[in-house]
């Protein structure tokens, strides 16, 4: 069993908590995201996966076991802020990092020389880091992460910073990866990608998480319980209806939030019966973005109100 | 305690040290230097001029054979240095004689002519004609045959005793004497001192700049966010181990190559050192010197290494790094106190005294020589030293490592170590 199981994670900065509790399974062979506004948490709790922190308490664990030195060599990581040694030739900084893991001799150099041959690196083998440009740096830091062949691939903010040619390499190289059969966790604050590539999510807020899940089943729940709405009439009636939840104007549609995603029916037929002329009602359309905003987003306008419900789809 | 991973952090610190140009200068100019001087001093020694001809004349018969006597019997009259012809001139023909040997003189055929008139029987006053008149060397070695000549002369006539013509031509002769504690006085020239001032140097120069090196290196890998990719691969007690072991090997290899010159003219003899200038140090100085050294650098290499994890740039490093060099400055100036008296008391406590002993105790041994069980404490309270600073600076250094922003202060460092990382 391969099973990453993160338990009761706590961590505290000089009083502030910066990770509060924060729990989650990460399901074998898939994309896993771990999604957060910048200063959730993301990157502490990726820190304590990896032994970089000590908890204050709770446990990452691996198959029932701790995880220790054996998980650092199973995994290849990828800060959100990372660097290479400049003086150090190409090559030879792929060995160290490789041989930091515990992989030396010829195949790791034959597997090195694969690699940059197929991001088209091959011949500055032997350039300083230095003298390479930034998106060629960042090739090589994707190659250090994975060339010791590692089961869990671990990247934090991957695509942060990154040309568009390279975000796309990094995409494929993820897709390629999961087809290997690797576990992939990667944090992000730019929703489009995690809805994109994520088969399963854990939102961060404020250190706790607020939302875990395999992603269709979370789009799912929240699509059914958000109605967009085109109409021409009145609804202000619907103000303090019991199956209501939030009504807010986007100007060209208006959102209603119910409180249960089954009663979006009864929302219809409340509004025919009261002579609204429905022109669009599309309960089946909420992009991870919104889920995201509705989830984290409102404390913002509502204050300091922090939302302690957990939700699992 | 030493695994896969630290050696690989081992090996590439000695890889991006050991090939760094500046080390390499360093590591080279050093020796260079010695081995410029006592090659120096070699040459001199071996290849000084052979029958530099002189012509030694006096228009007085009688003390031209005093001198030819005296020349024979002392020792540059036989050890070939010079080919001398002694003979008569009348007082007025002596410039006409330099005049006839001017076109020799050029043409490097005679070294020179020394005009000792009788008139020096009086004032002691003699002439020298040569192409470059002040020659020091030379003056040193025909002081002492002229004047013996003189005063063999001068005394000639009257009643003196053979021991009160020794005496009168003696010179005074300082001979140093080196008492030890192991029984024994042996005859000993400058070399020691200048070997425990020159190896004092060498420890105190080493020691600050693989201190800085290893602090710069930690805050690149700091500044430059190297290192949280190595701490996913490593633990950072294994980073630190493995770069200070790393610094601190270059540092002894850098030493050893430092102090080959020292080594060579101990075993072999392809160098000769002027008697002043000889030491009598045994191999057991050197090894000692060694290890000595190596503990030191670990003490003061983790010591750097913690400096350069508390800040994220050189210049707040620099700065911060002042108590530690003074911890090096105090006991290198303690050191150098020890010319005028290698006992004084402060350099005995220092000898012993946790940090300064890395410097003070090899320059009393060198010196004035410790027995062995003193030198066994010294070690034992510089590894005890080590021991007892390593969890803090690797402690202090696993938290700095990871933070970054503002210059912390160090009540807050103080705080780091009761920190849970």
């Amino acid at each position: 069993m391969n099973l990453l199981e993160v338990r009761n994670l706590v961590k505290n900065f000089n009083g502030i908590k910066a990770v509060d509790n924060v729990s989650f399974k990460v399901p074998e062979g898939s994309i896993f995201g771990l999604i957060g506004r910048n200063g959730a948490g993301k990157t502490t709790t990726i820190r304590m996966m990896m032994n970089i922190y000590l908890p204050d308490s709770g446990e990452v664990v691996l198959g029932g076991v701790k995880v220790g030195q054996e998980f650092k060599n199973k995994v290849g990581y990828l800060p959100e802020e990372r660097g290479l040694y400049k003086k150090m030739k190409v090559i030879e900084t792929l060995m160290y990092f490789a041989e930091l893991k515990g992989a030396t001799g010829k195949e790791v150099n034959k597997k090195a020389e694969w690699y940059l041959n197929r991001f088209d690196l091959f011949d500055r083998r032997l350039s300083k880091m230095e003298d390479l440009s930034k998106g060629n740096q960042q090739k090589i830091q994707f190659i250090t992460t994975i060339l010791h062949d590692p089961e869990f691939v671990i990247l934090d903010e991957p695509f942060s910073g990154l040309d568009p040619v390279n975000t796309n390499l990094l995409k494929d190289i993820i897709l390629e990866l999961k087809e290997q059969g690797k576990i992939i966790i990667f944090s992000t604050h730019l929703m489009d990608f995690a809805e994109k590539m994520c088969d399963h999510i854990v939102m961060i807020d404020h250190g706790k998480v607020v939302l875990e899940g395999p992603l269709s089943g979370i789009k799912q729940k929240y699509a059914q319980k958000n109605i967009s709405l085109n109409y021409e009439g009145d609804i202000n009636f619907l103000k303090g209806n019991p199956i209501v939840e939030k009504i807010e104007d986007f100007g060209n549609s208006t959102g209603i939030r119910l409180k249960d995603s089954n009663q979006s029916q009864q929302l219809l037929k409340l509004l025919v019966d009261n002579n609204i002329i429905v022109k669009k009602f599309d309960a089946n359309d909420i992009s991870l973005q919104e889920i995201f905003i509705e989830l984290v987003g409102q404390e913002e306008t509502n204050g300091s109100s922090v939302k302690k419900e957990v939700l699992y789809a | 305690m030493l695994n896969k991973r630290i050696l690989a952090v081992i090996k590439r610190e000695l890889r991006e040290k050991l090939f760094s140009k500046s080390f390499i200068v360093m590591t080279l100019l050093v020796p260079g230097l010695i081995f410029l001087a006592i090659g120096v001093q070699t040459l001199l020694i071996t290849n000084q001029q052979k029958n530099l001809k002189i012509d030694v004349i006096s228009d007085d018969p009688g003390l031209i054979t005093a001198l030819r006597s005296s020349f024979m019997s002392s020792e540059i009259g036989k050890d070939g240095k010079y080919l001398l012809t002694f003979q008569t001139e009348n007082k007025n023909d002596v410039s006409k004689y330099v005049e006839s040997k001017r076109n020799d003189i050029n043409d490097d055929k005679l070294g020179g002519v020394v005009y000792i008139p009788e008139s020096a029987l009086k004032d002691k006053k003699v002439d020298y004609y040569a192409k470059s008149s002040q020659n020091i060397s030379l003056f040193k070695d025909f002081d002492a045959p002229i004047n013996k000549a003189l005063i063999d002369s001068y005394f000639a006539d009257r009643t003196l005793s053979k021991d009160d013509m020794n005496f009168l031509r003696s010179s005074v002769d300082f001979t140093g004497f080196k008492v030890t504690k192991e029984g024994g006085i042996k005859e000993e020239g400058y070399g020691n001192m200048i070997i425990a001032y020159l190896l004092t140097f060498l420890l105190y120069f080493s020691m600050i700049m693989i201190g800085q090196m290893t602090m710069q290196s930690v805050i690149e890998e700091k500044g430059s966010k190297i290192v949280e990719v190595i701490l996913s691969s490593v633990s950072p007690t294994e980073l630190m181990s493995g770069k200070i072991l790393g610094a601190s090997i270059t540092g002894v290899i850098q030493m050893a190559i430092w102090l080959s010159p020292i080594i060579l003219v101990m075993s072999t003899t392809i160098f000769v050192l002027p008697k002043e200038f000889l030491f009598s140090i045994s191999s057991t100085v050197i090894i000692y010197a060694l290890i000595n050294f190596f503990i030191g650098l670990l003490t003061f290499i983790g010591l750097y290494a913690m400096m350069g994890a508390i800040f994220d740039n050189a210049q707040d490093a620099a700065s911060g790094a002042m108590p530690v060099m003074m911890l090096i400055l105090i006991p290198f100036f303690i050191a150098m106190s020890m010319i005028d008296n290698p006992n004084r008391p402060v350099a005995v406590i220092a000898s012993y005294f946790p940090f300064a002993s890395i410097l003070v105790m090899p320059m009393r041994l060198t010196l004035v020589g410790v027995q062995i069980w003193q030198l066994a404490v010294a070690t034992l309270i510089n590894i005890l030293t080590f021991v007892a600073i390593f969890p803090v600076a690797g402690k202090i250094y696993r938290v700095g490592i990871l933070r970054t922003g503002k210059k912390p202060k160090w009540s807050e460092v103080i705080k780091w170590l009761k920190y849970k990382y």
